[in-house]
């Protein structure tokens, strides 16, 4: 097969664009696992490439600092957020995609999305103040529902939009109610949007840094807050935080590429179907 | 039992009346097909029985017990839709079973059930999968499984074999025969296909934009058609019309030329005239009392094997359809004038619709 000159040029500048995007992209993560292993007498220096690699801040950040805490923070306050979202979430959804009296309805949970934070956080704030629940996991999860819940709601609509309608009608014809049809025939149908949506809100809340930065204490704090914290009056104490980011980074790949399938489908899956 | 009585049944969405003040006695073990082009209400009318959809007015009553305000489940009927709605996440044996399981039914005994349905329908080494691995024709018959193995009163079909393919339909036609025949209980059947309720039917309801044109037998609906939307619905290649009006004498007045009929009609009532095209044959030397001869000219020939269909068109115009036996079509040649005969007790005279 002859490629023509052209072919071969538009291939070469395609792969090569790619190439550069993925550089771009996992540059930073090479550095940032590189600072983490840097002695610490070398913080902060970027242009030093050779060094007898050292597990110092590691050592520090597993066993002399408050991470584990902080991630144990992150990890209980998103999973509660994402279980909640998903048990008020999927009946929504299910609602939204079902009984369509007015079209438009499914897209004004969006403009809980489309609301800057900066205006629920003092209420939020005065709120949780009066029930005594600053510094505690309970304020936080209440301050992650107001953006997991619209988010997860909206990316199972799709998901529900696919399942026939006859599987309920049968389902109810069958000898069951419309809502144990719902959580025994469609409920099971859309499990993967489930997963993909969970996993979704969960990565939503496991990255805030905004409401846990102003909600939380020394008690409650999460990982977020805690790598913005490495950066003190005495500098940035660049090894640790390299260490903490890897350690907030990382379940967040595995995770998107674990649902990275259904990621779109429940994104832009959503729309009115005609 | 499963005696089913629509009275005044109406259906509206918005301003859009579906279903037109029904009425209609279904009897005990009858296999009844609704047919109509689509959009005529049958399938609205089998949902508003399964209780899927709500009544605007009127009532619907099973075995003389009223079930219009009813939920699906406490109706005791069963459903097959068109495109099987099997559950995806569950195994055959379950599919099967969820209905049983809904009524609190030991393990023991569902499993029973089951395998004796699955025994009659064949589906005994499909038991153990899931949906997406049957094959068309099989999840066909795990949703007529799963409809008959809870034995309810009345079987609701919702064109279930438009899905599948020419062979496997008739061979599913002939299995849901064998079955309403076994079972006895009382069906109700949606199609638009003709040819399906003509086989299927002890009666068929003809239904359209929301009304009911005829219920009969098929032989009744075929041979009788008590209205032209029925005439010109049923029979394929469908039925010759010819406009005209009644003139005196109680002639009718039509393009092809004056012909004696016994009418009730009044002088001067315009009219549709249908004659079945197999009733148009060749003119013999013997002319026949009640016959009347017309010359047309062969237009086109459609050869389909055993038969042919055969177009002619008169000098004014009017174009007639004919079927043909295969052995006669060398009567017939393309381009040439022939005489043919229609028997004025063949005709089906029909008052003029007023668009």
């Amino acid at each position: 097969m002859i490629v023509s000159f052209e072919n071969r040029l538009s291939r070469f500048l395609g792969t090569t664009a790619i190439f550069i995007a993925i550089i771009l992209v996992l540059f930073p993560f090479l550095w940032i696992f590189l600072e983490s292993i840097k002695p610490p007498s070398l913080g902060g220096r970027p242009d030093i490439w050779r060094f007898e690699p050292s597990w110092e801040n590691w050592r520090e950040i597993v066993f002399n600092s408050n991470v584990p805490l902080n991630i144990l923070n992150s990890f209980f306050i998103a999973l509660i957020t994402v279980v909640i979202s998903l048990i008020c979430g999927a009946p929504a959804a299910y609602a939204f995609s079902r009984f369509r009296g007015f079209q438009g309805a499914r897209y004004s949970i969006l403009a809980a999305e489309m609301m800057p934070p900066a205006i629920l956080i003092l209420p939020l704030f005065l709120l949780l103040y009066k029930l005594e629940l600053i510094d505690s996991r309970v304020g936080v999860i209440t301050a992650h529902l107001t953006f997991v819940v619209p988010v997860v709601t909206w990316f199972l609509i799709g998901f529900f939009d696919e399942v026939p309608k006859d599987l309920e009608d049968q389902a109810m014809i069958d000898g069951y109610t419309r809502f144990q049809a719902f959580y025994k025939v469609i409920l099971p149908a859309v499990r993967p949007g489930l997963a993909a949506a969970g996993i979704f809100g969960f990565v939503l809340s496991w990255n805030d840094l905004f409401y846990s930065l102003l909600l939380t204490g020394a008690e409650s704090r999460t990982l977020p807050v805690a790598i913005a914290g490495f950066w003190t009056f005495r500098g940035i104490e660049l090894g640790k935080m390299a260490v903490a980011i890897l350690i907030a980074v990382i379940p967040v790949l595995i995770l998107s590429y674990s649902i990275q399938k259904h990621l779109i489908r429940g994104i832009g899956g959503s729309g009115v179907k005609y | 039992m499963g005696q089913v009585d629509f009275k005044n049944l109406s259906k509206s969405f918005g301003s859009t009346n579906i279903i037109d003040g029904l009425n209609l006695e279904i009897h005990n073990s009858e296999f009844l097909v609704l047919l109509g082009p689509s959009g005529c209400g049958k399938s609205t009318t089998l949902r508003l029985l399964a209780g899927l959809e709500s009544v605007s007015s009127g009532t619907i009553s099973i075995d003389g017990c009223d079930v219009t305000e009813l939920e699906p489940r406490d109706r005791d009927i069963a459903m097959v839709f068109q495109n099987y709605a099997l559950y995806p996440t569950m195994t055959v044996e379950q599919n099967i079973g969820f209905g049983l399981k809904a009524k609190k039914m030991s393990p023991k005994l569902i499993k029973e059930k089951v395998n004796e349905v699955a025994d009659l329908l064949g589906l005994t080494h499909l038991l153990n999968r899931k949906p997406n691995a049957l094959s068309g024709g099989q999840q066909q018959r795990v949703a007529i499984g799963r409809a008959i193995v809870r034995k309810p009163k009345v079987f609701l079909f919702d064109e279930p074999l438009s899905n599948l393919d020419a062979n496997l339909r008739l061979e599913m036609r002939a299995e849901i025969m064998k079955l309403h025949r076994e079972l006895g209980a009382t069906t109700i059947f949606v199609t638009h296909d003709q040819e399906e309720a003509m086989a299927m039917a002890d009666r068929i309801v003809i239904m359209d934009k929301g009304l009911i044109e005829q219920v009969g037998t098929p032989t009744e609906i075929y041979f009788q058609p008590k209205t032209r939307m029925v005439a010109g619905f049923i029979g394929n290649p469908s039925m010759n019309f010819m406009k005209g009006e009644i003139s005196k004498n109680s002639e009718l007045k039509l393009p092809i030329g004056n012909i004696k009929v016994n009418t009730v009609l009044n002088l001067g009532e315009h009219i549709d005239v249908g004659i079945r095209p197999e009733k148009i044959k060749l003119a013999d030397s013997k002319r026949k009392p009640n016959e009347n001869i017309v010359t047309v000219k062969v237009t086109n020939i459609e050869l389909l094997g055993p038969r042919a269909i055969v177009k002619m068109e008169h000098e004014s115009g009017q174009v007639l359809t004919s079927v043909v036996d295969h052995d006669e079509i060398g009567k017939y040649e393309l381009g040439t004038n022939i005489s043919i005969s229609l028997a004025s007790n063949a005709l089906h005279i029909f008052p003029k619709i007023k668009d």
